[in-house]
């Protein structure tokens, strides 16, 4: 035995995992791999599809790829807000699809001035938030539960605006009795949100508004989870609810400002989608739900962070953009697509949960 | 009576040698103590034992037979069982005690598709009947006690011939008379026979159920005694590895003590029944009585987290409400909840964020956290209390109980409260950091009013100016002046009042 040798020093320290003192090139390989396996992998399939097509490595291309990726960048913000907190929010889909129909069918079949419509899809956004927090919080029902109830009931409610029709230019009007045509139209400030450019000039596309507005949110929201302190307490609200609760945190305040959050952004979302199609088409918003879902669980592998956070859902949104958008380019069907998604989350959390299990 | 044998039992980590030549010998029909402060190599010991590890060093006979233990299922076929302290874990709570007790059974492909019940439940009631243990076969487990678990757990082991049974802090949750019931079904396996390896931190339990104690420290075996050579004194000094310096801090004059709390006609349910005492400012006070006598409700209520039915908390002169802890942290009353782990501490995040969080305000400006400003503090705290390791970046999950412990108390260190609530705050740590605590309780005295709360009658009779003894949600006996009867406390905690403790009548069998 080399009970001579026996680091006391360590065991003093009171350490219950043990840890290792020489640099072991094999683990630091793995942990190297671990932090940042997926940021490199990023930069390794771009460079792939960089030789592979010629059209990849361009800034406009660049720019197309994040603008793929800016509404399901946002709603996937949402659902993050609501995984920190340690809930889940599956109304996303549906609130996305609501703000379709809703802001443009309120354009078109009333009139209503595109500022006020944006402004009423927000408010509904947050009422639903408040919905949702209302059933999970008070009549305490499981979050995944109470929040496929909503689902349901919004992707009802999206519906019954316009009897099931799409809402386009020149539609007849569901509600008139004698099915006239609607008079109002999508004001090209609205359309500005999801097609227009800023910082245009003769050499340069510009910059598309959804990536603007996508970078603006995400910029907002990590600053709040990383450096302030409502951050703290949203994770510590996740982390342990009842040491939150102990530690003077109004759990519930928090909890309710997460769903609040996350039915806004979605609604954004919704919006920005809605200028993009430039109509409203019936259940625009329900592939948004299982893919911000995958983004927000991606995230918990980046860096290794293992918790959900805004970096890692931004960089698990651009990483099935750039997939989908490379593997586009070399004409591998649409049809794949989906397995390529599947693929891609299966490997990222199967590394990072398998090789940190103890 | 089987015999089973461990000589220079070894276990080398990456860097750290959790267990070094250890020799232990467990005898049918004795009980063998293992103690040692945290970190002293008894879970590795334990893991070892019960085929957790594929490798170690030493060697293991039965009987005088050498026999290789590397996977769980060698040490199942030797008869070697462990019964946790966590004991939920291993059962299933909607299923019936006849379920669980026979579940290999129900696993068993040959008992064919059906659940035959009666069979089942003939079988069951065997089992407990042998074991003397009177429980409902058909009943779920999920309405069982915690003791009522241990004990079924014990049983289900017994019932598949295990003959040596290892106890990992058996009694790290349970009150008086649970021990001595467990203590009871200890004495009868050990007439039939059983062996058991008893890990626990309560020295004067060891000394009323152990034959032979081994002591740990530092992976090492450091000390052997057996019933006669045992003494406490030398037994901690052995755990320590030095002279142990007094348990409990001296007490202040009483001179300066000034009320701070006072608590009228308190009710809650049936859980808590008037209620009324009060708090000093300059002095700790103790409140004991058994698990379940309702300490912790009135702590829960004290800090906000249950509103009573009715009855006045008073403090500095006020009435207060509280519709929440934080109404209550606002007011300066602060809360070290029992069950650190789930009520205390952010297991998966650092020192720094664990201890920061209740006055994350005073770390920030215009809602930025500054981090300079948390780890300086931290470091004080870290300081103050002798953390180990001094890491603020360190993860709670990696710390030893009694430092998990420490950073929950370090939590409320950045402002002076009117009320500190310590609940259970010595639950399943070590002998040092016990002394340690007890050190800041009185620390805290100073400039608070302390109410320590423990179902350890000795610590609370130790460290306390003031003694409330509780029993079914009521106050039954107060005591002011020192030294207290230690037995008269115990009559009044248990609600009987009894001549012989549990262990003169074990000298007697």
């Amino acid at each position: 035995m080399t009970s001579d040798k026996t680091p006391t020093a360590s065991r003093k320290a009171g350490i219950a995992v043990a840890k290792p003192i020489r640099v072991n090139l094999g683990s630091f390989l793995s942990r190297f791999f671990l932090r940042y396996g997926l940021i490199l992998t990023l930069i390794l399939v771009s460079l792939f599809f960089s030789i592979r097509t010629q059209a990849f490595a361009s800034i406009d291309n660049l720019l197309d790829i994040l603008r793929a990726v800016s509404i399901l960048t946002i709603v996937a913000l949402g659902v993050t807000f609501s995984v920190v907190v340690s809930g889940f929010d599956v109304s996303v889909g549906a609130v996305t699809g609501l703000a379709v129909i809703l802001s443009t069918a309120l354009m078109v079949i009333w009139g209503v001035p595109w500022y006020f419509a944006i402004l009423i899809c927000l408010a509904v956004g947050a009422i639903i938030g408040l919905l949702n927090s209302f059933l999970i919080i008070r009549l305490r029902i499981p979050d995944l539960l109470a929040t496929l109830g909503v689902l349901y009931l919004v992707q009802g409610l999206q519906m019954s605006i316009t009897k099931g029709d799409a809402v386009y230019k020149g539609m007849t009007n569901p509600w008139s009795p004698t099915r006239e045509i609607a008079g109002g139209a999508i004001h090209p400030n609205f359309l500005f949100l999801g097609q227009g450019f800023v910082l245009s000039s003769e050499a340069f596309r510009g910059i598309p508004v959804p990536v603007v507005i996508m970078a603006v949110i995400a910029l907002i929201a990590f600053i709040f989870l990383e450096f302030s302190r409502f951050g703290r307490i949203f994770y510590a609200v996740g982390g342990n609810i009842e040491a939150a609760r102990l530690a003077g945190v109004d759990v519930n305040k928090v909890r309710m400002t997460a769903y609040v959050i996350s039915s806004v952004l979605a609604t954004i979302g919704g919006l920005v989608l809605a200028a993009r199609i430039g109509s409203g088409a019936v259940k625009a918003g329900d592939p948004y739900l299982l893919d911000a879902v995958a983004a927000t669980y991606f995230g918990f592998a980046v860096l290794n962070a293992r918790r959900a956070n805004v970096f890692g859902t931004v960089l698990g949104a651009i990483f099935v953009g750039v997939m989908l958008n490379g593997l586009t380019m070399m004409n591998i069907p649409w049809y794949i697509q989906d397995v390529i998604k599947g693929l891609v989350l299966i490997v990222s959390l199967g590394l990072s949960y398998y090789t940190t299990r103890r | 009576m089987a015999v089973l044998k461990a000589s220079g039992l070894g276990k080398v980590f990456p860097g750290v040698v959790a267990l070094d030549g250890v020799d232990l010998e467990l005898r049918g029909g004795y009980v063998h103590a293992l103690i040692g402060a945290n970190g002293a190599g008894k879970s590795t010991l334990i893991k070892i034992l019960t085929g957790y590890y594929p490798s170690y060093e030493g060697r293991i006979e039965l009987n005088g037979q050498l026999i290789s233990i590397h996977k769980p299922s060698d040490a199942f076929r030797y008869g070697i069982e462990v019964v946790h302290q966590e004991v939920d874990t291993t059962l299933i709570p909607y299923l019936s005690i006849a379920e669980n007790l026979l579940i290999e059974k129900l696993a068993t492909p040959a008992e064919g598709f059906f659940v035959r019940k009666r069979e089942l439940h003939r079988q069951a009631r065997q089992i407990l009947q042998t074991l003397q243990l009177d429980m409902d076969v058909d009943q779920p487990v999920a309405d069982l006690s915690l003791p009522q678990k241990q004990l079924l757990v014990i049983a289900r082991a017994i019932s598949r011939n295990a003959s040596f049974l290892i106890l990992d802090e058996p009694t790290a949750s349970l009150g008086v008379s649970d021990v001595e019931r467990l203590f009871t079904m200890i004495r009868k396996l050990k007439q039939r026979g059983v062996s058991f390896l008893y890990v626990s931190h309560r020295l004067t339990e060891i000394q009323e159920i152990a034959d032979d104690i081994t002591i740990l420290r530092g992976g090492k075996k450091v000390a052997y005694f057996n019933r006669e050579t045992f003494e406490m004194s030398k037994a901690i000094e052995a755990m320590l590895g030095a002279q142990p310096g007094k348990l409990f801090p001296t007490r202040m004059p009483i001179t300066e003590r000034e009320l701070v709390l006072e608590v009228r006609n308190l009710g809650w349910g049936k859980r808590l029944k008037n209620i009324s005492f009060q708090a000093f400012r300059g002095e700790v006070l103790g409140i004991t009585g058994l698990t379940g006598a309702g300490k912790t409700e009135l702590l829960n209520i004290l800090a906000g987290c249950e509103k009573a039915d009715h009855g006045d908390i008073i403090l500095d002169g006020k009435v207060v409400h509280f519709r929440q802890p934080k109404d209550a942290i606002r007011h300066g009353i602060f809360l070290i909840p029992e069950d650190r782990r789930h009520r205390g501490l952010w297991i998966e995040h650092s020192i720094r964020t664990n201890v920061t969080l209740p006055f994350i305000r005073d770390f920030s400006y215009l809602s930025f956290v500054l981090s300079f400003k948390e780890i300086s503090h931290v470091l004080q705290i870290i300081n103050r209390l002798k953390l180990v390791p001094p890491n603020p970046e360190m993860t709670v999950k990696n710390l030893s109980g009694g430092n998990q412990q420490k950073v929950v108390i370090g939590k409320w260190l950045l402002q002076k409260g009117r009320v500190v609530l310590f609940d259970e705050a010595t639950q399943g740590i070590d002998i040092g950091a016990k002394q340690e605590v007890y050190v800041l309780a009185r620390e805290l005295a100073h400039t608070s009013a302390v109410i320590f709360s423990s179902s350890d009658v000795d610590e609370v009779l130790g460290l306390a100016d003031h003694v409330l003894v509780m029993r079914d949600g009521q106050i039954v006996g107060e005591f002011d002046t020192q030294p207290i009867d230690r037995q008269q406390v115990m009559e009044l905690a248990t609600g009987a009042v009894r001549t012989t403790t549990a262990y003169t009548t074990a000298q007697e069998e």
